[in-house]
């Protein structure tokens, strides 16, 4: 798997008169985790949303690459696995429809196999994997919302708050992931949570 | 960047120029035949207030591709600015023509084809501002506003060039006819090309004024930022 | 991408109600009240083509306005943003709007023309213009869509942003299927057919290009 590396400098972040996020800059490497942390409303998820390309910096530079090669905005989402609060999946399908859904995007081949296995290593039961989404427990749905972030195994995970809604067992299951990745991947955490904090390597402490 | 001095020329012999294309429209260019009393001499108003309405949509379509491209703030100022005032000109364009309607054919409004090419493209305007509006990120809002602006521009020139046709309307021939010939008196021409330079001169000047004044405000945020 | 948006559909059928109730109502609301008999003969073509294409026209508004801001509301919009190219999701919503609109009209069309009467010479044409007229308004509605998705109270900003586009396209429509009522010539819809066909080429061909910059602001 190729490795991705992230540079960012002096980023700033405006809406309207408001300012989110002033002059942040830092580097995502492979095989080391940042810490996000700052009180709500500090703009971490901003930071994130800034570093996964799905909003746009109001001053300030984000530069990708892979291996050596500069990567450009489009593809940046190819690289990156996000989860966070406000990404939802459907509610309407499975836990394996949304995931069969989401690989098929990404154009990989999964197999029904591979993709179950993946939603019981996060700690769903096979039973439950074909109700419909809106049946869930929101740990269930934590649980889903993080299958989706690693089913295309991405070389950058920006998570967003990840044991949110889990309980003691849900946070190991976070825990392992990040374990998991840590070796290979750039990883961000956005979080207050002591335990998530000290997943990290390096951190950025956000506010006033 | 100009200096001011030739800033300042310019201005006066722009308001030198529209005095003598007032003066023009009045007493220089002979009564049209054709027209109820003195009505045609609206002419030398109506359509270069319709010529920078569009003109200033091509503007603002211009704009709205570079910021599209180069992602520079000033690019979107400069689409919104050119909106504004091709909005303001589509206004008086509109109440210009109706005025004419009312004196030629007894009502403001008639639902002439040209009539409610203009009217949309008044909404198109309006609609342009409304969603400037609705957007609170900036950055967001400038691709947005733009990505509209693009659009409706394709979908524009159906309006102008298929309704009007497929219709019979009451307007006047456009100052070239269908039969593509110049009908009209040499002395009305004269002053009608002189409006229309007058006109687009206070668009220009309208619209650098306004990029200039988003410059400075743009200027003024990055500094307080960086206290 | 599609097929997910049907089955969703399927499972939800939000859109299939709002748009085939709206339409329904408006129908026998005009139905009743004008019915049949009360236009003058030399008057029909005018008014049948135009009551048609308002009716299909806000019908299709109701529900073609929802294909992007369900996203968002659902908070998949995000998710979808970091998982697919923006083309395959233009695609997609495209191939569904288009399809929506198309179950709508098969539906709605035979219908008006049995309560209202209307007589078609040119069946063929008709349905040629339908078919084109179908995917200029569905091409239209869902770059619209994609633009009011993001920003704030999208339901009124819809028709405020669509209607001046789609303006032209409905007067091109109803001509066209004035023309169509009464002569059964090709030669007579062609003008009409041409001008939404171009329509609908172009903004189709100009999404392309703007609908990246609109998914990923």
């Amino acid at each position: 798997m190729s490795t991705v590396r992230i540079t960012f400098s002096a980023l700033g972040k405006r809406f309207g008169a408001h300012s989110v996020l002033k002059g942040v800059s830092g580097e995502l490497r492979p095989g080391c985790a940042m810490v996000i942390t700052g009180p709500n409303g500090s703009g971490k998820s901003t930071l994130l949303n800034l570093l996964a390309g799905v909003m746009r910096p109001s001053s300030g530079a984000i530069d990708y690459r892979q291996g050596e090669t500069p990567l450009p905005r489009h593809l940046w989402h190819t690289v990156v696995g996000m989860a966070s609060s406000d990404m939802a999946v459907y509610e309407e399908l499975s836990a394996l429809e949304n995931l069969h859904f989401f690989a098929r995007l990404r154009g990989l081949g999964r197999s029904p196999g591979e993709l179950e296995r993946l939603l019981c290593e996060l700690g769903l039961e096979a039973r439950d994997l074909r109700r419909p989404v809106s049946t869930y427990s929101s740990g269930m749905k934590q649980r889903v919302k993080l299958a989706q972030a690693v089913v295309h195994e991405p070389p950058v995970l920006l998570l967003d708050e990840p044991s949110s809604n889990l309980d003691e067992r849900g946070h190991e299951t976070a825990a392992s992931l990040v374990k998991r990745f840590r070796p290979h991947a750039a990883l961000a955490v956005a979080t207050n949570d002591p335990r998530e904090m000290a997943w990290g390597d390096e951190r950025i402490h956000l506010g006033q | 960047m100009i200096e001011k001095t030739t800033w300042s020329i310019w201005h006066w012999l722009l308001g030198a120029w529209m005095l003598v294309v007032v003066y023009g429209a009045f007493f220089y260019a002979p009564t049209a035949q054709g027209f109820v009393g003195e009505s045609a001499r609206i002419v030398f108003f109506h359509v270069p207030q319709a010529w920078v309405a569009v003109l200033a949509f091509c503007v603002n379509l211009w704009a709205s591709l570079r910021y599209l491209a180069r992602r520079d703030p000033l690019d979107d100022a400069r689409a919104a600015a050119a909106a504004r005032l091709g909005l303001v000109f589509c206004v008086l364009a509109t109440l210009t023509g109706s005025l004419f309607a009312k004196v030629m054919w007894g009502e403001f409004w008639n639902w002439d084809p040209r009539q409610i090419s203009i009217v949309i493209l008044l909404l198109v305007y309006a609609a342009y501002f409304a969603l400037r509006e609705a957007v609170a990120d900036e950055e967001r809002r400038g691709g947005l506003a733009a990505a509209y602006a693009a659009l409706a521009f394709v979908t524009m020139p159906f309006l102008v060039f298929v309704v009007p046709r497929i219709y019979f309307s009451l307007h006047p021939d456009t100052l070239i006819n269908v039969r593509g010939e110049i009908d009209m008196d040499g002395r009305m021409l004269q002053v009608l090309l002189a409006a229309l330079v007058g006109f687009t001169g206070v668009f220009i000047w309208l619209y650098t004024l306004e990029v200039r004044v988003a410059r400075v405000l743009m200027a003024r945020r990055r500094r307080e930022e960086n206290v | 991408m599609f097929a997910k948006e049907v089955r969703s559909e399927l499972r939800a059928r939000v859109a299939v109600n709002a748009i085939g109730l709206f339409g329904l109502t408006t129908l026998v609301a005009v139905a009743y009240q004008i019915g049949p008999y009360q236009i003058h003969e030399q008057d029909r073509p005018h008014l049948l083509a135009a009551l048609l294409w308002i009716i299909l026209f806000f019908a299709a508004l109701s529900g073609l306005q929802r294909v992007f801001v369900k996203e968002e509301d659902a908070h998949t919009a995000k998710t979808l943003r970091l998982a697919a190219s923006p083309l395959a999701v233009w695609g997609g919503k495209l191939a569904f709007n288009v399809a929506l609109l198309a179950a709508l009209e098969t539906f709605l069309v035979p219908l008006y023309c049995i309560l209202m009467r209307m007589m078609v010479q040119g069946i063929l044409p008709l349905i040629a213009l339908l078919a084109v007229g179908c995917l200029a308004m569905a091409a239209t509605a869902t770059m619209v869509a994609a633009i009011i998705a993001r920003a704030a109270g999208s339901g009124t900003l819809f028709a405020i942003l669509a209607v001046p586009l789609m303006l032209p396209l409905l007067v091109m429509l109803i001509q066209g299927t004035r023309m169509a009522m009464t002569s059964p010539a090709w030669g007579d819809i062609l003008p009409a057919l041409q001008g939404v066909g171009a329509l609908a080429g172009v903004t189709v061909v100009t999404s392309i290009y703007l609908f990246p910059v609109v998914w990923h602001d």
